[in-house]
């Protein structure tokens, strides 16, 4: 039986219900904050460029006007926007994932000399705070040492530091660490070299970490304004988060409600969708500390 | 206990005991093993050396030089800290940090407490709670400033359409002195109060219902029980979150870039803005640098005596 510091029993009282009932009012008035801006976003974008103005709290429009989300889908270029965003963090998630697995895994099942120290380095980047070295950073993507490339205006100076995530890495060896060793000698045995004991047993049985880190980093690089904002400068290659903070204001009121609310609807279809991947990502987090 | 077990135990212990030094012959067995360990890391250390471990090097380095973009670094010893700590901008933009903490606290730390006590409470309903209050967790801070930028406005906005029903004067909420910061700090709990409630909520979930059965037979009440049992049971994450909280305002940037760019004047003007400012509209990295180390000293410092306050109350506690 499900109970909480309420027993079912005290809940049928007539105090119980009382409590119960505020606390749904409490929680339905929370939610309705929590939507507003989805909500206004929405009819705002609904509505005509003088009507938008107009005085007292008219949230619905008289006559919604669908065909703003048309215009703003066109003005805006939003297929190309989108195209980019989906590019970049489709890419970075992919590239991310591929590098803190084959990290991890080393650090959790090939025991390289020195991975404490290693595993200590990763950790550093934890503590801190990646605004403090943003500066050098930006410098190295503009020129990359010895090398001498820059990669400004390339989505390569975004992916590659996207793949800088000690997070997915611890994430990743503490449930690496978990797979029973005599599977890996087995297989080292039958003559299975390291790539294929990650393909073919790591990878396999860890796959529910890898979503919920692939749906973690898919909302947290499509989050991502700082970096994108600095490094893609050329219109045509820039993200949606950073294009449309720039035009919005070339364009009425109604219709940046319309193009933002747009904008807003692919992380959230992924969070509702995979919301119970986002749940357990979200208490990793909290552990991590 | 199961024996065996035990014994592999004390065997592995003797022989971390007598550890053997490293023989040249088992060296050389293990090169190829170490070979591919390292080539399976090789990419993670590259990328972490060239996009986050050298970055962190040359930002202190650079705290103490003299970088001009473009231009060769000449050195300039403690020059840009003592410049740092002479400009005016350094006590304005770390005393606007520790408003924002302190609004941030005041009208977020305790609200996502409240929200997981209540949403564990439900006998229904609990998926659509959890998922309504994340929504807001997952929307880029650059597409909703657009949006709150409108709900903020002077005119025609819908907050200042709202107040006006109630007879309450409009309010210039961003350009406003006494109202810009704390509207800020709205859209940032906005942003994130959910995250923290679904935490809690996560950890009250392992709170044992025989320990509320138990309380109860005692003629514990309600409300008891939530002092004595839930809350309790939340302080050490509670703790955590405090320190999250605090590291996040303290590094905050997305939203008062966008949505004021500091002002009105130097209100909402953050140290992680001004080290946007001095490097890349002002090319004074070296400066920029000092600000950069200041920022690391500051969050250092906080979390050392945090790990101490906390160390001593669970000495207390125990």
């Amino acid at each position: 039986m499900d109970r909480g510091f309420f027993s079912n029993v005290e809940l049928r009282t007539p105090g119980g219900r009382l409590y119960y009932t505020i606390a749904v009012i409490a929680l339905l008035v929370v939610a309705a904050l929590s939507l507003f801006p989805f909500f206004f976003a929405f009819t705002s974008g609904l509505k005509d460029s003088t009507e938008i103005f107009a005085g007292g709290l008219n949230l619905f429009p008289a006559l919604p006007r669908w065909e703003n989300y048309g215009r703003a889908w066109t003005l805006f270029e939003m297929p190309r926007l989108f195209g980019n965003s989906f590019v970049i963090v489709g890419v970075g998630v992919v590239l991310r994932l591929l590098v803190s697995s084959a990290a991890a895994f080393s650090l959790s099942k090939l025991k390289p000399f020195g991975g404490r120290v290693i595993s200590l380095g990763f950790m550093l980047t934890l503590l801190i705070p990646s605004i403090a070295y943003f500066v050098p950073l930006y410098t190295t993507i503009a020129k990359l040492p010895i090398v001498n490339i820059s990669l400004l205006n390339s989505y390569w100076g975004l992916w590659l530091p996207y793949c800088v995530d000690a997070f997915s890495i611890f994430v990743l060896k503490t449930f690496f660490d978990r797979i029973p060793s005599d599977l890996i000698d087995s297989a080292r045995v039958d003559g299975a070299n390291a790539l294929h004991m990650l393909m073919y047993i790591v990878i396999p049985l860890s796959r529910s970490i890898l979503v919920v880190l692939a749906v973690l980093a898919f909302v947290g690089l499509w989050k991502d304004f700082l970096l994108p904002y600095l490094v893609l400068t050329d219109p045509y290659t820039q993200p949606i988060t950073v294009r449309l903070f720039y035009i919005a204001d070339d364009y009425s009121v109604n219709l940046q409600m319309a193009a933002s609310f747009m904008a807003l609807l692919p992380p959230l279809v992924i969070a509702i969708l995979l919301q119970r991947y986002m749940k357990i990502g979200l208490t990793l987090g909290g552990v991590k500390g | 206990m199961n024996a065996p077990y035990a014994l592999d135990t004390e065997q592995a212990t003797t022989a971390k005991k007598h550890r053997q030094p490293i023989k040249l012959s088992s060296l050389r067995a293990a090169l190829p093993r170490q070979l591919t360990a390292y080539l399976f890391l090789l990419p993670a250390l590259l990328l972490f050396a060239l996009f986050a471990w050298l970055p962190i090097l040359s930002s202190i380095q650079m705290s103490f030089q003299n970088v001009q973009l473009g231009g060769t670094p000449t050195w300039a010893g403690l020059d840009n800290f003592e410049l740092m700590l002479r400009d005016p901008v350094f006590g304005t933009a770390w005393k606007n940090s520790l408003e924002f903490a302190s609004w941030s606290l005041l009208l977020g730390y305790f609200v996502p407490v409240v929200i997981a006590i209540l949403v564990r409470e439900m006998r229904h309903g609990k998926a659509f709670f959890r998922i309504v209050y994340f929504l807001p967790t997952v929307v880029p801070a650059a597409v909703s400033v657009i949006i709150w930028r409108f709900i903020y406005d002077p005119d025609g906005g819908v907050l200042n359409e709202l107040l006006a029903q109630f007879g309450i004067a409009r309010q210039l909420w961003l350009q406003d002195v006494a109202l810009a910061k704390p509207a800020l700090v709205v859209v940032m709990t906005w942003a994130g109060f959910g995250t923290t409630a679904l935490i809690y909520l996560a950890s009250l979930q392992d709170v044992s219902q025989e320990l509320f059965e138990a309380a109860e037979l005692d003629g514990a009440t309600p409300f008891q029980r939530i002092i004595h049992i839930s809350l309790p049971h939340l302080y050490p994450v509670m703790s955590l979150m405090f320190v999250l909280q605090v590291i996040a305002v303290v590094q905050v940037f997305t939203e008062p870039f966008l949505l004021t760019n500091g002002g009105p004047g130097r209100e909402t003007l953050t140290p992680a803005m001004n080290i946007y400012n001095r490097a890349f509209i002002r090319m004074d990295m070296g400066y920029a640098s000092a600000w950069s180390v200041s920022m690391i000293l500051v969050l250092l410092v906080f979390s050392l005596i945090y790990r101490y306050v906390n160390s001593k109350l669970m000495a207390n506690t125990d």
